[in-house]
Parts: structure tokens; C-alpha cells; sequence
């Protein structure tokens, strides 16, 4: 019951939020120098004709008042209509972003089976070799741009190794998988050293050091133990993660060329389509914090000291 | 809950694994093809860039046929029998008989008729340049007509075109995919044509049978077309942006024709000239690169400065460096395999020497003049590196040149606005006349070209020659006003004719490029193993 | 409750009360440089990195912009050591001279971002209630965009320029800080020399300078190593996309753009400016772990 509260709880103080988010990139659309539907026309576009466009798309109207229509047809589904593809922007969205769910799941797990591996391999063998290149091979992931891994994977293992499909999603989820390697790997390092400290953390450092001077490696067994209460503030990291895989996402699909949001919001800025631009943006965010609800409710029914406080 | 990730992660890699099988064994003769970019529309209409559609699922009135020698010839298509009246403005067209679209439908006059009407009406029309010569088109554009008064529909088969202006060249632009017959009936009875494969019918020998947004489309054979069977059973069309990806999807396989357009010289050097140079298909893109230069700038408008960066630039070793050498320099805007090319043309000397003498003679200080040179970013990086040396064979004369990029559209808002000082672009041609190139950036209707050509006299001329009915004649005139605008005026920079590559995989047996080097060629021109 | 949590909430809430008043900066960065080879060894190449950079026109004989097309794409030699590039310019010449904006974008926006976050964190802190409410809103807001998207957008309005990028990624970048700064200020402000300090009546704005922002600056240094390399990773991941840097200007992530399609003849093109970005990253890291484990003891169970 307490819990169910707290869910609502949260639930709830993520609509300031999310209204803030609309506003912000419906401001920084419009209000910032540069004036978008300028740039949308160009910088040399004639006076009256950027006022008729204006009066078109009733922008010569006060920006609340603008505003408050974009919100009032937000929440009856309607994001506009966009310039570039002469339909629904709704309807857009809804096409691509199954790929990007895919690809971010993907990562996600990939993300979190690298860095969960390397972070339990370096604290059983906290300050030997196996830490060391743990921690290693894991902050490098941080470290290499995800293009530079993503393309050098394309080149190895799909085209001379012949194992994974280039590009594209036609041969189903097998054309995730390299995409899913390239952006798992960059979000792989914060999770393992997470992982790390939280565990020698639980497992007591003493603990690990008598083992290690009798000359015993650290038993699986307590390695799992400690692994089941590490995974707490593991949970919170990958909920961060939703929002770098997204960011992330945008990259692999324009080097693999997969159909999702990423590809329509650069498909938006080329085209200069501002309602697609904005539309896809705020529903990426609006899955960043739906992730990080899920994440947060996890985290209240896993963690029962944070239930009592809540 | 570690558990379950394992194992749904294994049961993934599995799951996905075992999708790979399925997809190999087909009998179909399937051509797969990539494209860097998705169409916006299927409707011709509203692009000018999209034709692989209207190309291959359309048919037109006439159409362009490669003979063995190279040379080009406008044939007949949808079109039995026709004759032009003496003052060259009325044309009588009698139609083949039994031509049906996908749907069953026939292929009648008033579905002709309803194509002009469409092309100038629809709501985004831009595409509308040829029909707009149609006598009556300009009232239908204004709303004071409901139909279009210069085409009259006699029965099903028979109908008569008349032209505003006498125009010699005006059955080479019915074969511009522009003038692609649709069906009146599906157009007016479907909400989706253009938009949903199912609502897009048209009476060509492909049917559009799947359209996944920036992903891929897929083609299948009509299995009812009225003329001769293409090869291909399916054609599918991928999306895939980036030219390198294209290069390793064709190496393993998975495309049976690339575009080698994109691809750096280097790789088609080191790949393609070595491992597939029996398979590659050489041809070029019918039409001229060069570089503009605005009448309207403040140092653009001497004339004297416009020969010296005509002289600046090492045009050779632009194609050199950059193209491999694959190409053929232009001294002209009438490019070569152009009809009314002019190979006599006083050839324009790479001499930078020169070009400061002048710049001195006219009274210029060393980097006195500057200007921006406008790149569009989506032009391809080979477009960029051009630009940057041009920039530094110009700097190299005492000529300041500020390259920026714009986004695509930003950069075609700019150049209609007619201020852009200077840019590259590339006209291929739509149909095979001087009056296309010509009329585009040289006559009294050009408009956003960002060129401001000033000279009244030859831009009168330009409008002129179309109604010279003798072709000789006619040509002579074209060729007399290439000379004025590139040697006398120096208006632009003509560079060179660019070849259009294309490589050729082991499922293909052989393939004729479109006669003009369009990337979107006609499937029916591509035979398989 | 704060809805969305970033890796520098990891940085321990308390440290600067942690710390005390006894140990200097300096003595606390001798110590690092004791223990830890491997900061110490980031900050030098850093070092030599930015010397190289800025006085790379007197060390290279090539130029920047201009360069021979007839001997593009050759492979390393003894006269190019990273060999030439699409143009025929020197790699290591442009590496050194994107150096300068690739750095330069590592380190503006951060310190703008820095100035922003730490400005409205400690008011948040401080100040607490609605004040409070408000700003930390409005940092939860900023937090929830995917922050390649958020820059995006703002370039997109902006337009293109470094100076623009350094404002996009500055805005993209604050909201973080904010969070540190105002857990930081919190509980400094229990702390008893703060609570004297408030009871006879010295003003907030002097406490703030005399006693909260001094105390946070060891965390907010090694925030500072720590938020340079992915604003470096951003800018790269912009100009990769075409919405970054742009031409004639130069930056590794363009420089990788440009050399993308190389990457299989000329691996040299893009490789380059890759490995510079990950030795650049890779020694932020180690030395924001090397100075968080000098500053912060609470840290140090290794």
C-alpha cells in the first residue's frame, strides 16, 4: 500500500517536469536568437514573407497563447503537422520509435551484462591483473567516441567477418546487435566501477583481504550475496543511462543506418522542420522520464529502507 | 533477476541468429539497390529530386532511348501516333490503345489531360514548369479556369496540346519524369496517393508494393504492364545515408549495383578500378559543373574579376585530385553529349599569372577582393573538398573567398533570395535541349538562381531561340549565346562534366545507365543472371 | 527527492565537511602526486597537448588550410608522421590546430557551465523553500533531455559557430553542477562554524564567499576534470553529425567526419583525431579519480 503511494507520489511530481520540458524546448524553438522560423525560411528570407509564414502558423500571436495551443493538442496526441514528410507528427514518432526502443534495450542490457561482469571480476580480484583490465577495457568504452567504436565494429565483424548484417533492420533484431555493442560499451565503464566499489563496499574490504591472505580467492557464492545488495544503486546508474543511450542512439542510427528518433530529429534539422524537431524531442525526454520513474519505483520496492522513509 | 538478463540476452542473440537462414533462398530474381536518402513523396508533383518512383512505377507520353553509339533519340512511349502544326503550337496526339494502370484501369486522353491539371494544381506543387507552358495554364494557376483550356480531350484515345509559345524543344521535355501519366479516378478517389504504396497506381512495368520510412521501399513486378517485362522480379530500394556503408554492403554482397557517385576517388581507385574493373559501368552525368558568380556583388559585377577567377582555378586538377579523373572539362554550359554542344569553344587557360595581371590592370589591391563561396552541407564531401580548394587557388590570386555551409534548405532559401555571391552547382539535364540549361539561368523567367545575369539583350534571345523551328538554326543560336554568356561575359565558371559510375554485382549480367547519369535509372535497363 | 540522478551525485554529498580546515590544496595535491603515476602522468601529456597547440605554428612547416591535393591521402612518412589528409594537409598540423577549439570547447562551456551551476546551486541550497523548489525543478528539467538532442536543438537555433557551441553545451551542461553545488551547500550550512557565523549576524552573501564556496571547491575541481571530457565527447558527437563545427573551421570531431569515409584506405584521417579524443578523455579521467581520491578521503577505501 505504502508503495503503491509513493509510485503515485512520483508519478505526480514528474508532471512539473514534464510540462517544464515542453516549455523549455518550445522556448528555445522560438524565443532564442536566431528565431527558428527564420532559420526555417533562412537568414536571408524577405520581411513579408517571413511574416506571412508567421501569420500562417499563427505565430504573430503572443507566445503563450501559442503555447498554450501546443500544449492543449499535446494532450490529445496532436504534435503538429510536419513540413518535410506532410504528415502527422504523431504519427512519425509512433513509426520510429520502436527502433530506437529496440536499440536502447539492447544497449541497456549490453551495457549492463559488460559492466556488472567487469565490475563483480575486478572486485573478486581487487588490485590483480583481472581488475586492472576490467576496469580498464571498461573506462575505455567511456573514453572512445561511440563512432569511432561503432564504425570500427561495422568494419570488422559485419563486413569482414561476415557475422552481423551492415546495416538496416530488414534481418530482425540480429541487426541490432552490433549498434547495441558500440552504444552499451560507452555506457558499460560507469556501471562496472559503480558495481565495483558498491560491492567491496557491501562485502567489507577486511573481508577480501583475509581471504586473499590465506591465499583463497573470494567465494562465488558471497560475490552473489553482495551482488544482490550492490545492485541498488546499480539500478539508479542504469536509469541515468536511458538518457545517454538516447543521446547515444542518435549516432549508431545515422552510422547504421536504422529508422529511429535519432534519425528523425537529424532528418528534422536538415529539413529545418521544426515541428518534427520539437515534437521528437520532447518524446525522447518524455521516455527518459519514464524511465526514470521506473527506475525510481524499482528502487522503492527493492530498497525497503527507502519504502519506510517514503 | 541477473539470471533472467542472461538468458533473455542469449535468447536474443539466438532468436536473431536463426532469422539469417530464412532470408538467403529465394527464387525471385530480387535487384537490391541503395539510395543515401529516402523519398519525401511518389507523387512527381511535389519533387524534383524523387524520380526513381515516377521512372519505374510511371510511364510517359515519349521517352529517351540510348542508342548503341551513345547518341540519344525521343521515342515514342504512350504515344501512337502525333503531328505538330506548322506555327509549332498545336500538337495532336493519338494515345496506344489498351494501356491499362495496376489497378485495371485504362489509361485514357482525359487522364493525360487530369496529369498537366494536377501537376499545376495540387497543393505543393513545384514541378510544374513544363505544363505551365500549356496554353491556359497561368488561368487555371490564377483560379480563373477550372480546367485546363489548352488541352482538348476529342475521345479516349485522341487529344490536341496547345502551346502559349512555339517551343521546338517541347516533345524532349515530355519525356522529363515530371510529365508522368497518373490514373484521374485512383488520384481523386484515394487520400493517399503519392504517400500510400496501395493508393499509388501508376502504368509502368514496376507496382509499389512497400514503403518502411527511411528504411527501405520495395518494387514488384507488374505483372500486367502493356510493354515488354522488365528482368527484375523486385527491386528493393534501402536507405542507407552514408557511401561507405553502401561500398561495404556491395563488397559482401548485399547490394547488386552501386552508385560509386558518392565514394571518394581514392576508393574507387583503390577498390573498384582494381578488384571490379570489369564490372564497372562507366557513363556520365549529362550536364555541367561550374561555379556561379552574382552579377549583384559588389566585386562579382566586374567583369574583369569574373575572368580572373576563371582563369584561377585549376580546373584539370580539381577533376585530377579529387574526381580521379573522370570526367570531361567544360568550357561551355552546353556540356558535352548535350545536343548543340559546341567542342570549338574558346577554351578557358588555367593561368593564375594572368589572372593577378588583370586583377592589377583593373585596379585591385591583393586581397581587396572577397566574397562568400556558399556550400550546401549536404553535398557531398567531395563538394566541400572542391570548395576548399578552389578557395585556395583563389586565395593564391589575391581573391579572398569565406567558405560557409548551410543546411540544404537554409541553403536554397538563400540562393532564392538572389543575394548568394557564389556556389557550385551541378545541372544535369532534364531533357536533352539546350533550352533546359539555358532557359534555366540565362532567359527572362529565371528566377532564385542567385545568378543575376545582366545582359538584357542575350537573356531576350535565350526566349527567342526555343521558337526557331529549324534545329540547325536553332543551335547555331544556343551556341551563339554560350559564347557571349561564358567567353565575352564570363558569367559563370563552367568545370567539367562529371562521370556517373556504377558497379555491377555477380547476380547482375548488365545494366544502361539513364541516358543523362541520373542516380534514378530505369530498372527495365538492368538484365539478370 | 531529486528525480534524476547523474554520476556526480556519486561524489560523496558530505565531502567538504570531510575535509576540514586543516589541509591545504596544495598539500592535498602533493599527496596525490605521491601516490597516484598515473594523474600525475595525465596532467603532463595535457600539458604538453596545449603547449603543442598553441605553439604548433612555430613547430610544424605546414599549414593548417592550405595544402598540396596532389599528394592527398598518403600514408605516414618521415615528412608527415600521421600522414596527409583529403586535401594533402599535414594530420598532425591540423590535429594540433583543432587541438585548440577541441580544448578550448573541453573547457569554456564547462567553466560557463560551472559559474551557472555553482551560482544557482548554492542559492538553492542556501536560500532552500520555494527559491529552492524552483531552481532544482528546473534543473530536473534540463537533466530529463538527452543532452545530444538538447544541444542539437540549441545549435539548431543558434546556429552554426564555436562560439555557439560553447553556449549550447554550456546550457546543456549546468543543471549537473547546480545538483552538486547545492548538496554541497547544504550541508555546509549545518555545519557549527556556518551556524556561529549566521548567529552573530554576519550577511548570507559573505557566508556564501567565505565559508560555503571555498569549501566546495575541492568537489567542484574535480567535477570540473570530470565534465571537461564529455563536453569534448559532445562537441566531437555534434561535429560528427554536421551540426557542430563546420568548415574551414576545424575539430577533431569534424576532422573525423571528414575522414570517415577513409577509414578503410586512409585509416590514418579519422584514427588520428579518434585516439587524440581518447588519450584526452582517458587523461581527464584518471586525473579527476586522481584529484577526487586526493580531496576526498572519505572516498579512499582502496
Amino acid at each position: 500500500m505504502s508503495t503503491l503511494k509513493s509510485i503515485i507520489r512520483r508519478v505526480i511530481s514528474s508532471i512539473p517536469v514534464l510540462i517544464g520540458v515542453v516549455l523549455v524546448i518550445y522556448l528555445i524553438l522560438r524565443i532564442l536568437p536566431g528565431n527558428a522560423i527564420l532559420t526555417m525560411m533562412g537568414e536571408h528570407a524577405r520581411e513579408d514573407v517571413v511574416q506571412q509564414i508567421s501569420a500562417e502558423l499563427g505565430l504573430d500571436k503572443p507566445w503563450y497563447v501559442q503555447f498554450w495551443v501546443y500544449v492543449t493538442g499535446l494532450f490529445t496526441g496532436d504534435m503538429g503537422t510536419s513540413i518535410k514528410y506532410h504528415k502527422p507528427v504523431s504519427e512519425l514518432i509512433a513509426a520510429y520509435f520502436p527502433v530506437t526502443i529496440k536499440l536502447s534495450v539492447m544497449a541497456a542490457l549490453v551495457a549492463w551484462a559488460v559492466g556488472i561482469l567487469c565490475g563483480v571480476i575486478s572486485a573478486m580480484r581487487k588490485d590483480r591483473l583481472a581488475d586492472r583490465l576490467g576496469m580498464g577495457f571498461s573506462l575505455l568504452g567511456i573514453s572512445v567516441p561511440v563512432f569511432m567504436t561503432a564504425m570500427v565494429l561495422q568494419y570488422l565483424l559485419a563486413y569482414k567477418l561476415k557475422w552481423f548484417p551492415i546495416q538496416g533492420t530488414k534481418e530482425g533484431l540480429v541487426c541490432y546487435v552490433l549498434p547495441a555493442i558500440a552504444l552499451g560499451w560507452s555506457s558499460a565503464g560507469s556501471v562496472a566501477r559503480l558495481t565495483r566499489s558498491t560491492l567491496l563496499e557491501v562485502m567489507g574490504s577486511d573481508y577480501i583481504d583475509t581471504a586473499r591472505a590465506k591465499g583463497r580467492s573470494v567465494p562465488g557464492a558471497v560475490v552473489f550475496h553482495a551482488l544482490r545488495n550492490a545492485m541498488i544503486p546499480v539500478i539508479t546508474v542504469m536509469a541515468i543511462q536511458i538518457s545517454s543511450l538516447l543521446s547515444g542512439a542518435v549516432i549508431t542510427e545515422t552510422i547504421f543506418s536504422l529508422p529511429g528518433i535519432g534519425r528523425l530529429c537529424i532528418d528534422a534539422i536538415s529539413g529545418r522542420d521544426v515541428p518534427l524537431l520539437q515534437g521528437s524531442v520532447i518524446f525522447a525526454t518524455v521516455l527518459v522520464i519514464a524511465g526514470n520513474l521506473v527506475a525510481d519505483c524499482l528502487y522503492s520496492v527493492l530498497d525497503p529502507r527507502i519504502r519506510k522513509e517514503g | 533477476m541477473r539470471k533472467h538478463l542472461a538468458f533473455v540476452l542469449v535468447l536474443a542473440m539466438f532468436m536473431s541468429l536463426a532469422a539469417i537462414p530464412a532470408y538467403a533462398a529465394e527464387e525471385e530474381k530480387v535487384l537490391n539497390l541503395a539510395a543515401e536518402s529516402d523519398i519525401l513523396t511518389m507523387d512527381v508533383a511535389l519533387t524534383t529530386d524523387d524520380y526513381f518512383i515516377p521512372h519505374n512505377v510511371f510511364d510517359r507520353l515519349f521517352e529517351i532511348k540510348v542508342q548503341p553509339d551513345g547518341s540519344t533519340e525521343i521515342v515514342p512511349s504512350l504515344v501512337a501516333d502525333y503531328s505538330v502544326s506548322e506555327d509549332g503550337l498545336t500538337y495532336t496526339f493519338k494515345l496506344v490503345e489498351g494501356v491499362t494502370f495496376s489497378n485495371g484501369e485504362a489509361l485514357t486522353a482525359s487522364d493525360v489531360k487530369y496529369t498537366f491539371e494536377h501537376l499545376l494544381t495540387v497543393p505543393g506543387a513545384c514541378n510544374y514548369d513544363i505544363a505551365q507552358e500549356v496554353a491556359g495554364a497561368q488561368a487555371l494557376l490564377d483560379g480563373e479556369a477550372e480546367e485546363l483550356e489548352g488541352i482538348v480531350v476529342e475521345d479516349d484515345y485522341n487529344f490536341t496540346l496547345t502551346l502559349e509559345a512555339a517551343n521546338a524543344g517541347y516533345l524532349a521535355e515530355l519525356t522529363s519524369p515530371a510529365m508522368s501519366i497518373i490514373d484521374k479516378e485512383t488520384v481523386e478517389s484515394v487520400d493517399g496517393f503519392g504517400m500510400e504504396p496501395a493508393d499509388t497506381i501508376g502504368s509502368g512495368p514496376y507496382i509499389v508494393s512497400e514503403w518502411v520510412p527511411n528504411d527501405h521501399f520495395t518494387l514488384t513486378r507488374n505483372e500486367n504492364y502493356w510493354g515488354e517485362a522488365p528482368d527484375a522480379d523486385v527491386v528493393v530500394m534501402n536507405v542507407v545515408p552514408d557511401a561507405n556503408t553502401q561500398n561495404l554492403m556491395f563488397q559482401s554482397g548485399e547490394l547488386d549495383i552501386i552508385d560509386l557517385d558518392a565514394l571518394d576517388a581514392s576508393i574507387i581507385d583503390s577498390v573498384y578500378k582494381t578488384t571490379y574493373a570489369d564490372s564497372i559501368v562507366p557513363g556520365y552525368r549529362v550536364g555541367v559543373t561550374f561555379m556561379s558568380m552574382n552579377e549583384n556583388n559588389e566585386f562579382l559585377s566586374d567583369v574583369n574579376v569574373r575572368k580572373a577567377v576563371q582563369m584561377a582555378i585549376d580546373r584539370q586538377g580539381l577533376l585530377d585530385n579529387f574526381y580521379g579523373g573522370d570526367g570531361i572539362i567544360q568550357n561551355g554550359m552546353i556540356a558535352t553529349g548535350v545536343w548543340g554542344h559546341n567542342e570549338d569553344l574558346e577554351p578557358i587557360v588555367y593561368d593564375p599569372e594572368g589572372a593577378k595581371a588583370l586583377l592589377a590592370e583593373a585596379g585591385y589591391e591583393e586581397g581587396e577582393i572577397s566574397f562568400e563561396f556558399s556550400l550546401d552541407s549536404s553535398s557531398g564531401d567531395t563538394t566541400a573538398m572542391v570548395y576548399q580548394q578552389i578557395a585556395q587557388d583563389l586565395a593564391a590570386v589575391g581573391i579572398n573567398v569565406d567558405i560557409v555551409s548551410y543546411d540544404e534548405s537554409a541553403w536554397l532559401d538563400f540562393r532564392r533570395t538572389e543575394e548568394m555571391p557564389a556556389f557550385i552547382g551541378t545541372w544535369t539535364m532534364d531533357y536533352n535541349d539546350p533550352a533546359n540549361i539555358l532557359g534555366t539561368f540565362f532567359s527572362n523567367s529565371t528566377s532564385g538562381r542567385s545568378l543575376n545575369y545582366a545582359d538584357q539583350e542575350i537573356k531576350d534571345r535565350v526566349d527567342a531561340a526555343s521558337s526557331i523551328m529549324d534545329d540547325d538554326e536553332r543551335m547555331a543560336e544556343y551556341q551563339a549565346i554560350e559564347e557571349a554568356i561564358v567567353v565575352e561575359d564570363a558569367a559563370v565558371v563552367p568545370l567539367y562534366e562529371r562521370a556517373h559510375l556504377f558497379c555491377i554485382g555477380e547476380k547482375v549480367e548488365s545494366f544502361v545507365p539513364h541516358w543523362a547519369g541520373f542516380s534514378n535509372f530505369f530498372v527495365r535497363d538492368v538484365e539478370m543472371k | 527527492m531529486a528525480l534524476f540522478r547523474k554520476k556526480t551525485d556519486v561524489i560523496s554529498a558530505d565531502l567538504a565537511s570531510q575535509i576540514g580546515e586543516s589541509e591545504g590544496l596544495g598539500v592535498q595535491l602533493r599527496r596525490m602526486a605521491r601516490k597516484n603515476k598515473l594523474a600525475v602522468a595525465s596532467a603532463v601529456f595535457l600539458a604538453l597537448l596545449i603547449l603543442a597547440a598553441v605553439f604548433v605554428p612555430l613547430l610544424s612547416p605546414y599549414d593548417a588550410v592550405n595544402g598540396d591535393a596532389s599528394i592527398r591521402l598518403q600514408a605516414p612518412t618521415a615528412a608527415h608522421w600521421l600522414g596527409t589528409d583529403e586535401m594533402g594537409r599535414d594530420v598532425l598540423t591540423r590535429l594540433l590546430y583543432g587541438a585548440r577549439i577541441s580544448l578550448a570547447v573541453g573547457v569554456v562551456p564547462t567553466l560557463i557551465s560551472m559559474v551557472i551551476g555553482v551560482a544557482l546551486g548554492v542559492v538553492a541550497g542556501y536560500a532552500g523553500g520555494k527559491t529552492d523548489y524552483i531552481i532544482m525543478r528546473l534543473a530536473d528539467v534540463m537533466l530529463a533531455f538527452p543532452s545530444l538532442l538538447l544541444a542539437m536543438v540549441i545549435m539548431y537555433t543558434l546556429g552554426d559557430g564555436v562560439m555557439n557551441i560553447f553556449l549550447a553545451l554550456a546550457l546543456v551542461g549546468w543543471a549537473s553542477v547546480a545538483r552538486v553545488a547545492r548538496s554541497e551547500t547544504i550541508s555546509l550550512k549545518e555545519t557549527e562554524y556556518v551556524q556561529a557565523a549566521r548567529s552573530i549576524g554576519v550577511s548570507p552573501g559573505r557566508i556564501i564567499l567565505r565559508h560555503i564556496l571555498p569549501n566546495c571547491l575541492p568537489a567542484l575541481i574535480v567535477l570540473f576534470t570530470l565534465n571537461i571530457p564529455s563536453a569534448i565527447l559532445s562537441e566531437s558527437s555534434l561535429s560528427f553529425l554536421g551540426v557542430g563545427v563546420k568548415l574551414p573551421n576545424s575539430s577533431w570531431g569534424l576532422m573525423v567526419n571528414m575522414g570517415r569515409q577513409f577509414l578503410y584506405n586512409a585509416p590514418w584521417i579519422s584514427l588520428a583525431p579518434s585516439a587524440a579524443i581518447m588519450l584526452v578523455v582517458l587523461s581527464c579521467n584518471f586525473l579527476g579519480d586522481g584529484l577526487r581520491d586526493a580531496l576526498d578521503p572519505h572516498l579512499n577505501n582502496e
